[in-house]
């Protein structure tokens, strides 16, 4: 039985174990940076001192979107699709293609071409989650190539290399206008994705997404359908992912195969949300401020050249070798080793919880009696019952 | 499409073929001993085509040559990307985090090749590079005979090493069970990068021969990483053997494809090919029973 | 231990039929027809490559065999994707146990959280029932005191404790463990077979692969031993420990 110097122990390994959960700042640090966030963000196109950062803002703003979606499956599942600008493609398209051929209302289209997209993603999806991991990887970069393929040979429908015009949905407002007006339509999307991840990150369905991600044989032998998970996860990825390239298509106009499959775009996405944290809830929002302006940046400063491939690559590398959790994760860590009070709760590393779990699991389980005081009559078998009686057993 | 044409075809998918199970046999060698899709392959593959044609421009020598250099440069590097890179990626995330970082590596390879060649489209003129030779009313380039060659001979030696030597006996056992390896005492850590090495050194081979006949621009890698993809799925993942075949078959099919639709829709056919594998045989057509597992 | 055995003969539970499964010419199962009966800890024992993993991955739905059939109950289940296996009562352990090593120790617990339907699909994971059943069982097998604790950071033995705890969580009628005591120190072999003990007397049947004999020998109602793929003997374990063929079977001779 545990003596009263374990109780004491348990108190600090409990708290030690919280922080080793993840880096948590106090609450009003957190609100604080939200209402201030939220309002730079939609005070954004106030502050600008011209149409050409508005823009640039909007760009940043469907980065963001599309770091994200991507997010829903990269995040959540682990599972990196370095195709996704698939999707964003025949969202894109999608909602040009409809207003074109159908003359439907520019935002009808645009839902259904995100609906369309559902609807494709559904085979794409079975045969890319058949084969664990690889032909995951394999079939969505297949899937941009095979689209670009297919979107630059299919001249006739898709406009080709020429392009597809998408006509501007108020047509009658000037260039200033039209930017803001895309910039809260974008931040409104981002509004959606975010409270979509929020209400899967704390539930069951995010719990057994999260478990795949872990150990997904785990998972499944826990009981946690992890295919349809992924599948559905999958699903909600590509279909936001789609609503912003529709969104695009509606704000920018013109369409090129080239620029709308194109795996630099994925990789952009794979980048943003990694650096940021595809795990964290802003943590793709913050990595797409970060590289989206930088890449804005660079264009304005050194043109398009090669450059900002090298860039990107070398990047890329860094974030996978150095710090995979994102800069949320590593900027935490860095916060705890500094700040004084998270110091002192961390005095216990892991090594040393570890050490002194495996001394203390010795210790404990030589003196635990042989089942005596833990034999609660029903408490495994009687669902959620009887939790009381088996309390008193571990006290 | 007449007699002949056909006959053409399908002298020209052999040979493409060969080409195709070079390159993808790479590929599936690093899945076989790593588990890694190695994205960098192609833009490697690709590398090693720009080095060819620089080497010819510099030297005047035929491309050929270039392999002298180029064959043991990758192999080292392949080596290297084992030992320096992927081991340093958490085992439980392998798979997913060597796919991004090989595709920053196939990035940083196509950003430099535009930084040191620009953009411009690239071809190694040879004396012999219009020659043609007459095989039963086909036509034949010479260059497509001798760079379906190379991948013959590299094939050749490449099945004799795992066949017949003890460091393929080696190989084999990390490709079947690692761990098992591991037990009866396989250095399956330096298996892996030798197994890395060479199948980064097919890369150069694949590109020199590759250098012959195509033309060349940095981010043509992307339209050669597909069709291999497809094809180490089809051939089922890790099985070289079946990678071979699923090359010439597919190499053939769009060969045959080409003359009906044209070059563009005759490439879809891979990524058909492996839509359809993995929703009815996802562990692959030609063997490979580790699909069913990663 | 044999009176209880008599009593709850009748029932019978897990049950293979010539389960067959072979990786490139080595037959891991060979054509095993194995019957394991409700209310039992049956251990499962054999020599290291008997195929004794490979005949739980079988029945668990982890690989699928490659002939013959696995019933549960009388129910044919297969070649059932695992999660459908677990679902239907059969929980399982893993040979190197295996937990989610970056969530907290409840969280480890709630993955488990059934769920049917798009309301509790979506209805929070943290759900006051789910906690409170969870805080039951780590108070169960002791590890209530880490409940925020991050799983990876927490020693092996506890990490066993807690996938025992994981696997009890979605109540299964039947628990395959494999190796429980593999790599673990004896006091805490003594708390898991105490553990194993109990849950029996409350109705579990245990099916345990396991190569500590004394945790085999004391514990188990039942014996079944493997060698190369199929079952060679069994019966109560006194009785399995003196039969010829198992000396030779782990002999060699």
């Amino acid at each position: 039985m545990p003596n009263a110097s374990d109780t004491e122990e348990r108190t600090v390994e409990g708290t030690a174990g919280r922080s080793a959960g993840g880096f948590t700042p106090p609450g009003w640090v957190r609100n604080a940076t939200l209402v201030v966030g939220a309002a730079l963000v939609l005070l954004f196109p106030e502050l600008v001192p011209n149409a050409y950062v508005l823009s640039a803002g909007v760009i940043v703003a469907c980065y963001a979107c599309t770091a994200t979606a991507w997010s829903f499956m990269g995040g959540f599942t682990g599972y990196v699709s370095l195709g996704h600008a698939a999707f964003f493609g025949l969202g894109a398209y999608g909602t040009g293609l409809l207003i074109r051929d159908l003359s439907l209302q520019p935002f009808l289209a645009w839902l259904l071409a995100g609906l369309i997209v559902l609807v494709v993603t559904v085979p794409v999806g079975i045969a890319a989650l058949r084969v664990r991991g690889a032909s995951f990887v394999i079939v969505s970069i297949s899937f941009v190539l095979i689209l670009l393929l297919v979107f630059q040979a299919w001249e006739d429908f898709t406009g080709g290399a020429n392009g597809l015009n998408v006509p501007r949905p108020f047509a009658d407002l000037y260039r200033p206008d039209h930017h803001r007006i895309f910039y809260y339509l974008f931040v409104a999307l981002l509004a959606v994705m975010l409270l979509t991840w929020w209400v899967i990150d704390r539930s069951r369905f995010g719990a057994g997404l999260k478990a795949v991600r872990e150990d997904e044989d785990k998972a499944e032998a826990l009981g946690v359908p992890t295919r349809d998970y992924k599948l559905a996860a999958y699903l909600i990825s590509a279909t936001f992912t789609a609503l912003a390239g529709g969104l695009y298509a509606l704000w920018f106009g013109d369409l090129d195969p080239i620029f709308q499959f194109s795996i630099l775009l994925g990789a952009y996405m794979v980048l943003m949300a990694l650096l940021g944290g595809a795990r964290n809830l802003f943590g793709p929002l913050v990595g797409a401020v970060v590289v989206g302006t930088a890449l804005e940046y660079f264009k304005l400063e050194f043109g398009d050249t090669q450059l900002h491939l090298v860039t990107t690559a070398a990047l890329l590398g860094i974030v996978v070798l150095f710090m995979p959790d994102g800069i949320i994760p590593a900027a935490g860590a860095l916060l705890r080793r500094l700040g004084p009070r998270q110091a002192s709760i961390r005095e216990v590393t892991a090594e040393e919880l570890l050490a002194r779990n495996e001394r203390r699991a010795a210790a404990g389980g030589a003196g635990a009696p042989e089942g005596a005081s833990r034999d609660a009559p029903d408490g495994a078998s009687g669902g959620a019952g009887e939790p009381d009686s088996e309390s008193e057993g571990g006290r | 499409m007449d007699g002949t044409l056909l006959f053409q075809s399908l002298v020209l998918g052999v040979l493409l073929g060969g080409l195709y199970a070079i390159l993808a046999a790479g590929l599936t060698l690093y899945f076989g001993v790593m588990r890694v899709v190695m994205i960098a392959h192609a833009a490697f593959v690709i590398l090693a085509a720009y080095l060819a044609w620089y080497f010819h421009r510099e030297t005047g020598l035929d491309p050929l040559f270039s392999m002298v250099f180029t064959v043991p440069l990758f192999f080292g590097i392949g080596v290297l990307i084992q030992r320096v890179l992927i081991t340093r990626l958490r085992p439980a995330t392998l798979t997913m985090m060597s796919v991004l970082l090989t595709f920053a590596v196939a990035l940083l390879i196509e950003g430099l090749l535009g930084l040191a060649w620009s953009g411009t489209q690239r071809r190694v003129q040879l004396s012999y590079s219009g020659s043609n030779f007459e095989f039963f009313g086909a036509r034949i380039a010479v260059v497509k005979l001798i760079a379906f060659g190379l991948a013959a001979v590299s094939l050749a030696l490449l099945f004799l090493l795992l066949k017949k030597t003890r460091f393929g006996l080696a190989l084999r056992a990390t490709i079947q069970h690692r761990e098992a390896a591991q037990l009866v005492g396989i250095r399956t850590d330096r298996v892996a990068g030798v197994g890395f090495g060479i199948g980064l050194a097919t890369a150069a081979i694949g590109g020199t021969a590759l250098s012959l006949d195509a033309t060349i621009y940095p981010s043509l890698h992307w339209s050669w990483i597909g069709p291999l993809m497809a094809i180490i799925v089809v051939g089922g993942l890790g099985s070289i053997p079946g990678t071979a075949i699923a090359a010439l078959v597919l190499g053939i099919g769009q060969s045959l494809l080409q003359v009906e639709l044209g070059t563009t829709w005759a490439q879809t056919l891979f990524y058909i090919a492996l839509f359809v594998t993995l929703m009815l045989r996802p562990q692959g057509f030609f063997g490979g029973r580790l699909a069913q597992r990663f | 231990m044999s009176e209880k055995a008599t009593e709850t003969a009748a029932a019978v539970g897990l049950e293979t039929v010539a389960l067959t499964r072979s990786f490139g010419g080595v037959r891991a199962v060979d054509e095993a027809t194995v019957t394991f009966r409700d209310g039992r800890i049956n251990a499962l024992i054999g020599p290291n490559g008997s195929g004794k993993t490979t005949f739980f991955n079988c029945v668990t739905g982890m690989i699928k065999p490659n002939s013959g059939s696995v019933l549960f109950r009388g129910k044919e289940i297969t070649g059932r994707a695992p999660h459908r296996i677990a679902r239907g009562g059969i929980g399982r352990s893993f040979q190197l146990c295996r937990i989610f090593p970056r969530m907290t120790v409840l969280e480890n617990l709630l993955v488990a959280v059934r769920t049917d339907g798009l309301r509790q699909l979506l209805a929070p994971s943290r759900d006051a029932r789910a906690i409170e059943r969870a805080r039951g069982l780590l108070v169960r097998v002791g590890l209530d005191h880490l409940e925020n604790a991050e799983a990876g950071a927490i020693s092996y033995g506890q990490q066993k404790l807690l996938e025992l705890a994981g696997v009890l969580m979605s109540d299964p009628d039947t628990i395959m463990l494999d190796e429980p005591a593999g790599g673990v120190n004896p006091s805490l072999i003594g708390r898991i077979g105490a553990l194993v003990r109990e849950l029996n007397a409350e109705g579990k049947t245990f099916l345990i692969v396991e190569h500590n004999m004394e945790m085999v020998m004391s514990l188990s109602d039942h014996v079944v031993v493997f060698d190369r793929g199929r079952p060679i003997a069994e019966g109560p374990p006194s009785v399995v420990r003196e039969d010829p063929r198992v000396l030779e079977a782990y002999l060699g001779v």
